[in-house]
């Protein structure tokens, strides 16, 4: 599966285990795929994100208020059970646990590897993987970003740009 | 009101806001059995008492939490069955 990934993309996705762990993820989604780019700070996908604003703290803090706000739609506050629960409530799964790609990051992976063919490249980098996450337009991280107030397109536009510059 | 109505998207029923209650659910359950099953650790409790309020076998409750709280805990000694509580 990770075959032609560069450096970069491949510690990405590392970086997306990490942060899915982290945050209680029981398995990779394609948001952990986001907050996996933007926890290593290499690459044109970075840096596009970064050049919009997009912040690892900010897209973290997005993804907890998801779980937050799926919680008090069904009447339950997680602030409470916090509370409740005392200092060794901790949403992080155990190290010895190992948590899968999600089908949704599985796409995501795939997707990239259509957009390095499209875009006639014979490596998949960091940007490859952000297109493929922004072309999974049901995802979670697409959702994360909009209520970043990101747009899709700007952010298409805006790695392109990185790209060429890149290139010329 | 038909049935297309009731489940349009993001409307009160929506599926997907269901269904996404249900992993919010889940991940809370996980994170919220770890926290009582280390608290009850802490308070002295044997893996067999736990697991007999948990309704589980001990096996389970052991493989599911003891590395863990080993990893958070590695002074504690072990626990004899029947102790505490």
């Amino acid at each position: 599966m990770f075959n032609r990934f560069t450096d970069k993309s491949r510690k990405s996705v590392q970086a997306a285990f990490e942060e899915a762990r982290m945050l209680g993820h029981d398995s990779v989604g394609d948001e952990d795929l986001l907050l996996g780019i933007l926890r290593v700070e290499e690459g044109v996908a970075a840096e596009a994100l970064s050049s919009l604003g997009v912040t690892l703290e900010d897209a973290r803090e997005e993804s907890e208020e998801m779980l937050s706000d799926a919680l008090s739609s069904i009447g339950i506050s997680l602030e409470e059970i916090r509370r409740e629960a005392g200092d060794a409530f901790e949403m992080r799964i155990p190290t010895h646990r190992r948590l899968p790609l999600s089908p949704r990051a599985k796409n995501v992976l795939v997707g990239a590897r259509k957009e390095m063919r499209r875009l006639g490249d014979n490596y998949l980098g960091t940007e490859h993987v952000l297109l493929g996450i922004l072309h999974n337009e049901d995802g979670t991280a697409v959702r994360i970003m909009a209520s970043m107030g990101v747009a899709t397109e700007a952010l298409e536009d805006r790695l392109y740009q990185l790209r060429r510059r890149a290139a010329g | 009101m038909n049935e297309k109505t009731r489940t349009q998207v993001g409307g009160p029923q929506d599926p997907r806001e269901g269904l996404e209650a249900v992993v919010a659910l889940r991940r809370l359950l996980e994170a919220l059995e770890a926290a009582q099953v280390e608290n009850a650790f802490i308070a002295g409790w044997s893996w067999a008492q736990i697991a007999e309020v948990l309704g589980v076998s001990k096996q389970a409750v052991h493989k599911k939490h003891a590395r863990r709280i080993k990893d958070r805990y590695p002074r504690q000694p072990p626990r004899k069955k029947g102790r505490g509580a």
